[in-house]
């Protein structure tokens, strides 16, 4: 039963010849089959960001589908119907199955080399979590195709989106699919955070963590209070339309604004889920185009987390028109007002970082610099948008489009796109072409702005948004017109980046380990980096390891035989433990499966979800059996009672 | 370890630190806490829903329904406490290398569960309204189906640990699976409180 491994054939990372074993042991099946296997973080990291991007990219063909529909009144292009499901799509393309997804992606990939470790907490429910997210967007991708696509829009409001007045399948697959693509955020949510309490680098204290790994940390904690919200909504939501439960049908004693409520309740942190780890990476680009360490690093990630705190008072600024007391109301008017405040601090400290340094104005920083321009339009609106009286008349227009497409390409899109190029060359060993990189961002911000500044004044002209068309005689034609034709230029952009990528690596020079002289731990290890991320884990002194003089010292006897990682306690990385990290496996995508087929059978025949829980659960078990030989125990020695090891 | 002296500008050598984590070194410990704090919001989000429409509504239970009666809840409630206890006295049993106490304990715990499920279900026999006539009667099969759904998964894992215990997997070496299906079980046990109370008391008052 207990298989005792001799104690001569543990082979330590330290010794001499072991780079060769270290390497197989980290090692991710090869072929086809193995790719169902991969559990190694930077694999399934880099998955969540490419799988994302082409949902990005099938979000924004879907948006030029609808500006297409727009360009001219009364246009006969499409129906009211197919339209409504290409807006519905796009927005919850945007964000569930794009935003989120990137930023998680790139989490993924990069805290567990910022922090100096091997691998994150949870290899198997990382990839767990990427599957869940693959099959909910082929899914519901799958309904736009035949014609079943939610048409409701992207928040889905009831009475609208009631059995009663939508009685098709298409939302039955949006709340069956939004609860399911929940938990592929929630698990990545919980893996991020444990990864990044548990495994710093030895001497990695929390106050000398990247601000990279600090947006990370808040965005997860944001994920563990604002999704179940969501998921809650929307499970009622599909209660109510399979089982006629009165939730929100106001004949029934429910009430529609519950709804509203479930939902902005995570919908509106669901923006700052987004917009922190963009503000991350703005930090991280900006210390190192300036060579300097960013100005107020405590200020910085104290106002991080006061976003996250303050973005869950906010939701109700959403339902201004909803006829609330005025007195709630004014109190989400004063909330709204005060995330200006560690927002201002933030922008002040980048100023700060700026000042007087010599900044690098590759295109990485360029995006930085539209990023600034861009948000602070956003934020303007925001403000304006804050004051209830203005919000009355803007509310459910084209003001409303243009504001949050300012917040959300300012405060996402472009940094993201900064982190792709900033990071291109760790990910794939070669730098993307500055020439296209420098193009790809003139015409996205050109465009970007010419496609959704007008949109202000459409708005106060009055035209609504969500509308199919529009009339002659409203006089809207040309700024729609002229919104169009920038729509494609702003897209023509976005296609140069996508062209970057794929012919960079068969043109461009090897990046070599660290491009940009950064100052974090991710460019300590080879681009792309080995099987096994370090050859030896870092042993940290400062907040910038790789600007010291001194040589980073290392951590000695890891098992190189075997996946081992190094815990260390929660605030000040004092080494704590070793963990035995679990090995490629096809069972998490076993799990992905069952637990997809018990949501998508129920939209169909509500048992089959309890033949799901039960296939679940088998997958469960075979993903948790343990592996023989089990790990052999010595007697417990004097004084430290859990301390054996063959 | 020698925590206090652990310098950083110097190698760490950790070849003879422990590769057995039953506590909060081990990064499933957590990442149950993870979970439990989503949970957490899950049913904080119920017990807020329920709170929200019961305000929306001059009488609750609506058009004189009954109220469910106290007697048998509070025998659940009792039951799933007392789990609690047992599952505890397992891990204990670990503690002390007891492995016939393990098992013991673990299936009383099952058996418990299993006894709350057999009340539960008798109980959606005999509430006093169905799903789909108000929504109070949707608060009440929603809330406690989905309670039920947990002590079931709770049920199945914990016996599943169980079987794990009878081929004599765990030591005192290695009992992290039983720490933390202790710790999920208390959770799901004590996420009937908040219910319980909701349910239960809050419409008499």
């Amino acid at each position: 039963m207990k298989n005792q491994i001799p104690t001569e054939q543990a082979i330590f990372d330290h010794q001499q010849g072991s780079e060769p074993i270290l390497d197989k042991t980290w090692l991710s099946p090869t072929g086809f089959f193995g790719w169902f296997t991969h559990v190694n973080q930077r694999k399934i990291g880099f998955r969540f960001v490419v799988t994302s991007l082409i949902f990005f990219a099938l979000g924004g063909l879907l948006a030029l589908l609808m500006r297409l529909q727009l360009v001219q009144p009364e246009n006969t292009l499409m129906g009211a119907e197919f339209y409504h499901q290409i807006m519905t799509m796009h927005g919850t393309t945007m964000m569930f199955f794009f935003a989120v997804p990137a930023m998680e992606g790139l989490g993924i990939y990069l805290v567990p080399l910022m922090l100096g470790t091997r691998d994150m907490s949870f290899p198997r429910l990382n990839a767990f979590g990427y599957y869940v997210y693959l099959i909910a967007g082929i899914t519901l991708y799958l309904a736009l195709f035949l014609g079943m696509a939610p048409d409701t829009g992207w928040f889905s409001y009831v009475p609208l989106a009631g059995i009663e007045f939508s009685p098709g399948k298409g939302v039955s697959f949006w709340t069956t699919m939004i609860t399911f693509i929940e938990i592929s955020a929630l698990t990545a949510a919980v893996e991020l955070i444990v990864t990044i309490l548990k495994q710093r680098a030895p001497g990695m204290t929390l106050n000398r963590m990247p601000i990279f790994v600090w947006s990370i940390l808040v965005m997860s904690f944001m994920i563990v209070f604002a999704m179940p919200t969501v998921m809650v909504g929307s499970v009622l939501l599909a209660l109510d339309r399979t089982f006629a439960t009165q939730f929100f049908v106001a004949a029934g004693g429910g009430d529609p604004l519950l709804w509203q409520h479930l939902f902005w309740f995570f919908g509106h942190p669901e923006v700052y889920i987004i917009v922190v780890p963009a503000l991350g990476i703005v930090s991280t680009i900006i210390s190192t185009f300036c060579q300097r360490e960013i100005f107020g690093y405590t200020a910085v990630v104290l106002s991080m987390v006061t976003i996250g705190f303050v973005s869950f008072g906010l939701w109700v600024h959403h339902m201004f028109t909803t006829g609330l007391p005025h007195l709630g109301l004014s109190f989400f008017t004063a909330a709204s007002a005060m995330i200006a405040i560690p927002s201002g601090v933030q922008i002040f400290c980048w100023i700060a970082t700026l000042w007087g340094s010599k900044v690098r104005l590759k295109t990485p920083m360029l995006f930085i610099m539209g990023f600034f321009a861009v948000f602070v339009i956003g934020g303007l609106t925001g403000v304006m948008a804050a004051s209830i009286p203005f919000d009355m008349q803007a509310h459910d227009s084209y003001f409303v489009v243009a504001h949050l497409h300012y917040v959300l390409i300012g405060g996402a899109v472009l940094p993201f796109f900064a982190g792709l190029y900033y990071w291109y060359p760790k990910m794939t060993g070669k730098m993307l072409s500055e020439r296209l990189g420098q193009w790809s961002f003139w015409l996205i911000f050109v465009g970007l702005n010419l496609t959704f500044f007008p949109m202000h004044q459409l708005g106060l002209d009055g035209m609504p948004r969500r509308v199919y068309t529009y009339l002659h005689s409203m006089g809207w034609e040309d700024i729609n017109f002229f919104v169009t034709c920038a729509a494609f230029l702003m897209a023509f952009g976005f296609l140069l980046t996508f062209i970057n990528t794929f012919i960079s690596p068969h043109k461009s020079k090897s990046a070599g380990s660290n491009p940009w002289q950064a100052d974090t731990l991710e460019w300590w290890a080879e681009s792309p980096p080995r099987n096994y991320n370090f050859r030896h884990l870092p042993v940290v002194n400062s907040r910038t390891p790789l600007w010291q003089k001194a040589p980073i010292h290392k951590v000695t006897g890891i098992r190189a035989d075997r996946r081992e990682t190094l815990i260390t306690t929660l605030l000040d990385a004092k080494a704590q433990s070793v963990c035995i990290m679990p090995t490629p496996t096809y069972w998490p995508f076993v799990l992905a499966l069952t637990v997809g087929f018990g949501f998508l059978g129920f939209m169909f025949k509500p048992i089959l979800f309890v033949v799901g829980f039960f296939l679940s659960f088998f997958a469960i078990l075979g993903w948790l059996w343990p592996s023989r030989p089990w790990l052999a125990e010595k007697p417990p020695e004097e004084g430290h009672p859990i301390r054996g090891l063959q | 370890m020698n925590n206090e002296q652990q310098a950083t500008n110097a190698d760490i050598d950790v070849s003879n630190f422990s590769r057995h984590l039953n506590g909060r070194n081990a990064p499933i410990w957590w990442g149950i806490i993870g979970l439990i704090l989503i949970e957490l919001s899950v049913v904080s989000a119920f017990t807020v829903t329920y709170l929200y429409l019961y305000m929306q509504h001059p009488q609750w239970p609506p058009n004189d329904i009954e109220l469910p009666p106290l007697l048998i809840p509070t025998w659940s409630m009792i039951l799933m406490l007392l789990s609690c206890v047992t599952m505890y006295l397992a891990g204990k049993s670990v503690e002390k290398s007891q492995p016939k106490g393990f098992v013991i304990y673990t299936f009383a715990s099952v058996f418990m569960a299993l006894l709350v499920l057999w009340i539960r279900w008798g109980q959606f026999d005999n509430f006093s309204m169905s799903w789909n006539e108000h929504v109070y009667g949707s608060l009440l099969w929603t809330i406690s189906g989905f309670h039920f759904i947990h002590i079931v998964s709770a049920a199945i894992g914990t016996a599943a640990i169980g079987f794990f215990g009878v081929a004599g997997f765990y030591t005192k070496q290695r009992q992290i699976g039983v720490v933390v299906d202790t710790m999920y079980w208390n959770f799901v046990a004590l996420a009937w409180l908040p219910f319980y109370f909701v349910l239960y008391y809050f419409p008499r008052f």
